[in-house]
């Protein structure tokens, strides 16, 4: 400053003061670059887009990455599911490193009773080619099998399918799906013409009284639960109908629970149509204009039907065998009838049934019979089981009576269309169905079937009376397992183990609940020797001298194939390409052409392309284009209570637990959260039976017996008994009933009539 | 007028004074200031000395600090209100869905149902206040200075995990909470936010597709929110 009166800057000063400030910016500058730098990224340094391993939800996720290896899971926002998944899919991060992987081929050497012992590829796939060999010359294609999953990836159960059904002439391709989805299969085709349901997830969002009807989505579904859940915060007007022999905790967020005796629900459903019909609540303009009643063998028509149901399925005469009175039968049925959007959910407790089929379709009749059909949020929806179900089985024909895109291996015009698409000669296809899941390793003990591949399933633990199915898998001729653990039920009893990639170890396409198809990338290495399932098929295609006919043996060679065969089809995905899948958060089939966006809702005019312009809703798996209604009488399970055995036994999942645990039981969370599986009772029938929680006890059905600890719940109705089927220390199937439905042939493993006594500790 | 005026025009005046007490006192030549006469406040007489030395002790030390006092207030407690938020224009998708009644994201649903009355960008994202920790407060820096240097790109993409901890604040101990026992089996990764309850809960705020430039939504999203005086209670 100067010495004068008035201060004033030189231009030292001035530069002091520029300095100051420029210093003071830098700071700020550095201070902002240095938390570029040094803030934490979170726990993952990229992030890609997959699918989730589990359930049949099929939810998007990200898979975060630091290093090469999978360090977080979270949900996509972008996808169907909104971003949420649940506590299996949060732990998928764990997935890829859990302990005991199967990593080398396993064959006994010395015969059943020689333990297994580590091969080369080379060795294996020998082995299992000549044993196939051996078995399809001694007694003809029919001997040998294959026995799938609704967790492999598209692209292999199609080609398993195709090498079986047109390569070695075998139709004896079956898998979990029949455990799981056949009757929802046969419901939907009976209904529909065309297997698959009509709506999507989102109808969820606009539906104003959801009928969940044999579904825990709280345990089974949890995203779909939440996604209820969130319909109902967001319009608290929203009717929540929860129909399950047990207060689960999905009944417990119901508005409405009604507790049916266990396989009586037919009755129900059919007090409700009769309800409908008496007052006056059909859509009868929607029923004139597309759909036809049948009796089960001849077309009838409404009045025929409602004959039917006043016969013997008023509220009144159903109550005390359903368990449930005459009031909420009529107050659920003119909710459901009323309603602004009405979406039905369900799943196995309608399924796992032995009138499945009736079920199924009888509560798709419901939506026709109100007209609660084909707008947003009024849709008959069937909530899959697995990840791959739908598409990978039910959509590839990789059942043993199907061929791809619903046609059936009975029906010669069916035969004909593949034998041209697949390029073999007339007549290739055995025109005989092939036996399906029960039949199919009973077959296998009796050695009707000498050789069997398994791949991605655990049948030893899954399969109702699993004790019997067990011993017929130990007495095989040759039992061929593809597993990723070598001490699951299953791969114990093989002759010949094959270790698998696993998850995103391998790239492909799995097809949810909702038509919506999904491209899951290969992210990781699979350790040791492990392969992808769909190389272990071309590998065993070549060895039988079917290398030609399984040309396609990358995943997107064998996709492309697929889609374009179901181009013939009414299924017609063909635009659904794997560069759009790789961008894409899926596509929901019909997709005919790369440049169309999806169908959400089925057979509906603007939504499906298959429609005809005009027809507003064409149901077109028909050739009237008419949907069907059938009256279905109820027939008692075989299963009902009796003085031998009082009580009725059904089983189920829990949350953190997948199928029969192998995976998520080496998983801590989910090992520890889930417990050791308990069988859960009444307090009266606890009670009465003189059991303590905790209390060891003896539980034996028609098929077997198993012991269990107790775990006394008010959530069991009396008379009910339930258990899951995850855990080892408690093989509940070796008890279920295996009786099937004579349609889709699917077990009843809802209902078993079982007693139970005090075990010995 | 609301506190938070008040809060801004008392930091406006004490900043003003601040510049114009510094400007007149860099004209001041202290070296000749005893021999003034001295200068009388009414109450007591000082020294010109005395009376400019308190001056520039007043502009250089204590306005400053009120300014800068006044100014941490207001923008560690300014933040409650959901209108402070909303003055960043890229925080307008997340206000605009926050009040929008058909938006199920899960701010949304909390807003639509009264879950958090007042405050309801803070009492999720209350670690930008005085309580956060020293990471909070590092971000809320980059944050700022990405924002006024003009150095992001919508959309928006969160950079660290968000601390499950402003979701067990409330949650945790509650019946509904502690009846799913599932949180309990992951009790652990919730409390370190290394699993997300959004897993299970779904997204809170607009997809980033949504806040994407020329996306069906960008448009609406973006709008200045209009607030009422009850916004502020």
């Amino acid at each position: 400053m100067s010495n004068g009166d008035e201060p004033s800057i030189d231009r030292r000063d001035l530069m002091r003061l520029l300095a100051g400030v420029a210093g003071a910016n830098a700071l700020g500058a550095a201070t902002w670059g240095a938390l570029e730098v040094l803030l934490p990224q979170g726990n993952a340094d990229t992030w890609t887009k997959a699918v989730c391993r589990f359930c049949g939800t099929g939810c998007g996720i990200q898979v975060g990455m630091r290093a090469g290896r999978v360090t977080d899971v979270r949900g996509d926002e972008l996808a169907h599911n909104a971003g949420v998944i649940c506590v299996k899919g949060s732990m998928l991060r764990a997935l890829p490193y859990v302990q005991g992987r199967l990593t080398t081929p396993m064959i006994r050497r010395g015969g059943k009773a020689s333990p297994l012992t580590p091969a080369t590829w080379e060795e294996a796939m020998s082995l299992v080619a000549s044993k196939f060999q051996e078995a399809i010359a001694a007694a003809g294609p029919s001997s040998v099998a294959f026995y799938g999953s609704g967790q492999l990836f598209t692209e292999e159960s199609y080609t398993a399918n195709k090498l079986f059904k047109a390569g070695i002439r075998s139709n004896n391709v079956d898998g979990n799906p029949r455990l799981c989805m056949a009757s929802a299969a046969t419901g939907y085709t009976q209904t529909f013409g065309k297997d698959e349901p009509p709506g999507s997830y989102e109808d969820i969002d606009h539906a104003d009284c959801l009928f969940v009807i044999g579904a825990n989505p709280f345990h089974c579904h949890p995203p779909l639960h939440e996604r209820i859940m969130r319909r109902k915060r967001l319009h608290p007007e929203t009717t929540i109908i929860c129909v399950d022999p047990r207060r689960t905790d999905t009944a417990d967020h119901a508005d409405i629970h009604l507790a049916p005796v266990p396989g009586t629900d037919l009755l129900l459903l059919n007090a409700m149509a009769q309800v409908i019909c008496a007052d006056g609540l059909v859509d009868v303009p929607f029923v004139t204009r597309h759909v036809r009643f049948t009796d089960g063998n001849a077309s009838t028509d409404f009045a025929a039907f409602k004959a039917f149901l006043d016969a013997n399925y008023t509220p009144e005469q159903v109550s005390q065998e359903l368990g449930i009175t005459a009031i909420d039968i009529r107050r659920v049925a003119h909710r459901f009838a009323t309603s602004k959007a009405t979406m039905s959910l369900w799943t196995m407790g309608l399924n796992q049934r032995t009138q499945g089929t009736a079920l199924n379709a009888m509560v798709s009749g419901l939506h026709l019979l109100t007209g609660q059909f084909g707008r947003p949020g009024a849709t008959p929806f069937s909530v899959t089981g697995q990840p791959n179900a739908c598409g990978g089985v039910r959509d590839t024909g990789a059942l043993s009576h199907a061929l791809p895109n619903g046609r059936v291996v009975a029906n010669a015009k069916h035969r004909e269309e593949m034998e041209a698409i697949w390029g073999v000669p007339p007549g290739t296809i055995d025109p005989k169905p092939g036996l399906p899941a029960v039949e199919l390793f009973e077959a296998l003990g009796d050695g009707r079937v000498r050789a069997a591949l398994v791949m991605c399933t655990n049948p030893a633990q899954s399969l109702p009376n699993s004790a019997v199915q067990s011993a017929n898998m130990a007495k095989a001729g040759f039992l061929v397992v593809a597993e990723i653990f070598a001490d699951s039920e299953t791969a114990k009893l093989a002759d010949v183990l094959l270790p698998a990639a696993l998850w995103i170890e391998k790239e492909g396409v799995t097809g949810q609940g909702e038509r919506r198809y999904q491209y899951t990338p290969r992210l990781l290495e699979p350790p040791g020797q492990c392969r992808s399932d769909l190389a272990i098929l071309v590998d065993l295609a070549e060895r039988l001298g079917h290398g030609k006919l399984i040309s396609a043996r990358t995943p997107e060679t064998v996709w492309d194939e697929w889609r374009q065969v179901s181009a013939h089809s009414k299924y017609n995905f063909a635009g659904i390409t794997y560069p759009r899948l790789k961008e894409l958060r899926g596509l929901q089939w019909p997709c005919p052409t790369p440049d169309h966006p999806g169908t959400v809702r089925r057979f509906v005019e603007g939504s499906d392309p298959l429609v005809h312009p005009g027809t507003g809703i064409e149901f077109y798996g028909f050739p009237d284009s008419k949907a069907v209604i059938a009256a279905r009488p109820y027939v008692r399970s075989p299963e009902m209570p009796s003085s031998e055995f009082p009580l009725q036994l059904t089983t189920g999942r829990v949350v953190e637990q997948w199928h029969t645990g192998t995976m998520t039981m080496r998983i801590p969370e989910l090992r520890d959260g889930a417990g050791p599986a308990r069988i859960e009772i009444s307090p009266s029938d606890a009670d009465r039976q003189h059991v303590a929680e905790g209390a060891p006890l003896r539980l034996t059905s028609r098929f077997g017996s198993v012991d269990g600890l107790a775990h006394i719940t008010d959530r069991c109705r009396p008379g009910t008994l339930f258990a899951a089927f995850y855990d080892v220390k408690l093989l509940i199937n070796r008890v279920v009933a295996d009786h099937v439905d004579p349609v889709s042939k699917e077990p009843e493993y809802k209902v078993t009539a079982v007693r139970l006594e005090l075990a010995q500790s | 007028m609301s506190w938070i005026t008040l809060v801004r025009v008392i930091g406006t005046l004490t900043c003003l004074l601040t510049i114009v007490g510094g400007w007149l006192i860099a004209r001041r030549n202290f070296a000749r200031l005893s021999d003034r006469p001295a200068v009388s406040l009414g109450i007591a007489t000082l020294s010109a000395t005395a009376f400019w030395k308190l001056s520039a002790f007043a502009c250089i030390a204590v306005l400053p600090a009120a300014t800068m006092a006044v100014a941490n207030y207001h923008t560690f407690v300014g933040v409650h209100e959901v209108e402070a938020c909303s003055q960043c224009h890229v925080m307008r998708p997340m206000v605009n869905d926050l009040h929008d009644p058909n938006s199920d994201a899960l701010a949304a649903r909390h807003f639509k149902n009264g879950y958090i009355p007042t405050g309801q960008c803070y009492a999720c994202h209350s670690d930008y206040g005085f309580s956060g920790d020293m990471a909070a407060k590092m971000e809320g820096f980059r944050h700022l200075a990405r924002y006024t240097t003009r150095t992001y790109k919508e959309p928006l993409a969160a950079r660290t995990r968000f601390d499950n901890h402003q979701c067990l604040k409330c949650h945790q101990g509650k019946t509904p909470f502690e009846s799913v026992h599932v949180h309990g089996d992951v009790l652990t990764r919730l409390q370190s936010s290394n699993m997300s309850c959004l897993n299970c809960h779904g997204r809170a705020h607009p997809t980033r597709a949504d806040r994407t430039p020329g996306s069906a939504r960008y448009s609406a999203l973006v709008q200045a929110p209009s607030f009422t005086e009850a916004d502020h209670e």
